[in-house]
């Protein structure tokens, strides 16, 4: 049976990108908060 | 029922004779019409490209830029003369100012597709003859589906910032819907495939008007609330 | 604690559990034997999607009772989830092309999930944007309303123009009438993933709804 194609890179890729857009959006809120 | 209707088709008749008399907005809708039918005619190679492949989605880019240019215009029109204001306080529904702008609004529509369309044949050279009936009818559908919601933002963001701007922003996921529709039909229709192959396109097409017409009546009166 | 504070902690509380969905998913959850390690996308890709469209819903409901009810709340609620909303489905847009490149071998290709998320994104868009550009308090909650109602009203039209399509996705195997295609390890990291981001969501439209709180109070005292 043939290997499971290797691309974690691209897995990491996505999970980073999730990771940074809701910290981002996380970080944003709180600051708008403080703001006020 | 009946007054409803019959202040809406004074209203729209006012609005069409307006049109018609200084005829600068029906003049630019038809002459860009023409322009973009024929970029997109010169800028396709003939021998690589058949004209039937491109020519439906061709033929709804222009519809749709048409459509964008009625729905502009008709509410700058008010919103200049302040028209507005004195429809508001004038002795007739909502509904009928809706049903009365909508009703202009498609026959501007309609004008320019008059006119496009034996342009379009023209120039791709499509063989419509045959299929001209249920073609009128998918332009109508489609037509009335985005005139329909259109005439509704139109007439919220009239006073609003960038407002000719914002109408195709906020229109540009409407639009979709009954332009995909309305491709895959005319597309079947120029191949001379059966009608009963995009069945499931026409049903979209024909739900989508009967709710948004709906939607846009109910909701109008809150556009225009004091 | 106020509710800014409240909807703050349990933002935290959820990107803390997220980090857990994460190991999971990543160190515990079997490798897909065809599609490899990218699959795993698929963990966070979907949750973020079903609440891409579950916050339009959402932002419909409340624009239709705030009509009838004129309820302030109603519409600062809106708003909170429409820009919550915009978020998950900006994470749906990014993951989804990644893990598409290693399925279809190209970034785009015009599929159901892929092609209604980027309807809702623009949907959003129009939202937030008429919310920017409209002066008046009382006007802007209408128009949004109005805005939001269609929007909702929108959302089987891009479903069933998207299915009228041929389409690339992967067939959905999480809901299903018969048993899920899922293995059982598959679809519990699945299920706290979609945990997680209903934890978020929470948080996000807590804070953000705060937010919109403070600043009509600001501009009325």
């Amino acid at each position: 049976m043939a290997d499971a194609p290797h691309n974690a890179g691209y897995m990491a890729a996505a999970y980073v990108a999730t990771a940074l857009i809701l910290l981002a959006y996380a970080v944003s809120l709180y600051r708008r908060a403080a703001r006020r | 029922m009946g007054e409803t209707l019959r202040h809406a088709w004074t209203l729209a008749r006012k609005d069409l004779v307006l049109e018609f008399r200084t005829r600068t907005a029906i003049l630019s809708a038809v002459v860009f019409t023409a322009l973009v039918l024929m970029v997109f005619n010169f800028g396709r190679d003939p021998t690589a490209v058949a004209a039937i492949d491109l020519a439906p989605s061709i033929l709804w880019v222009t519809f749709t830029f048409a459509a964008m240019l009625a729905l502009n215009r008709a509410f700058q029109l008010e919103l200049e003369n302040q028209a507005l204001e004195g429809l508001l306080v004038a002795p007739i529904s909502r509904t009928s100012i809706y049903w009365g702008k909508l009703a202009a609004n498609l026959v501007f529509v309609a004008v320019v597709e008059a006119v496009g369309l034996p342009l379009f044949v023209l120039f791709f050279n499509v063989p419509v003859a045959q299929v001209l009936g249920p073609l009128v009818g998918v332009i109508a559908l489609a037509t009335v589906g985005f005139v329909t919601v259109g005439t509704l933002f139109s007439a919220m963001l009239v006073r609003t910032r960038f407002a000719e701007l914002m109408l195709p922003v906020l229109l540009l996921p409407f639009l979709i819907p009954p332009l995909m529709g309305a491709v895959q039909v005319t597309a079947r229709l120029l191949a001379a495939r059966p009608l009963s192959e995009v069945a499931g396109w026409l049903r979209l097409l024909a739900a989508y008007d009967v709710v948004f017409l709906t939607l846009a009546t109910l909701l109008f009166p809150h556009t225009v609330e004091q | 604690m106020t509710l800014a504070r409240k909807g703050h902690w349990t933002t935290v509380v959820g990107l803390v559990l997220l980090g857990g969905v994460y190991v999971r998913a990543v160190v515990f959850t079997p490798v897909e034997r065809l599609q490899g390690p990218a699959q795993k996308i698929f963990y966070l890709h979907v949750p973020a999607a079903v609440w891409t469209e579950l916050a339009m819903v959402l932002v419909g409901v409340a624009s239709v009772v705030f009509l009838f009810l004129k309820d302030p709340r109603l519409d600062r609620f809106a708003e909170a989830s429409a820009e919550v909303g915009t978020v998950f489905a900006a994470i749906v847009l990014t993951t989804g092309p990644i893990w598409g490149k290693t399925v279809w071998g190209t970034w785009w290709a015009w599929d159901a999930r892929l092609t209604s998320t980027l309807f809702l994104f623009f949907l959003y868009i129009g939202y937030l944007l008429l919310r920017g550009a409209v002066g008046d308090a009382g006007a802007r909650a209408r128009y949004a309303a109005v805005l939001g109602i269609c929007g909702m009203a929108l959302v089987p039209f891009i479903h069933l123009s998207v299915y009228l399509f041929r389409t690339l996705h992967p067939q959905p195997i999480i809901l299903k009438p018969s048993a899920p295609s899922l293995p059982p390890s598959m679809l519990v990291t699945w299920l706290l993933s979609f945990a997680v981001f209903t934890v978020l969501y929470v948080g996000f439209v807590m804070q953000r709804y705060a937010l919109g709180r403070a600043r009509e109070e600001g501009d009325d005292g």
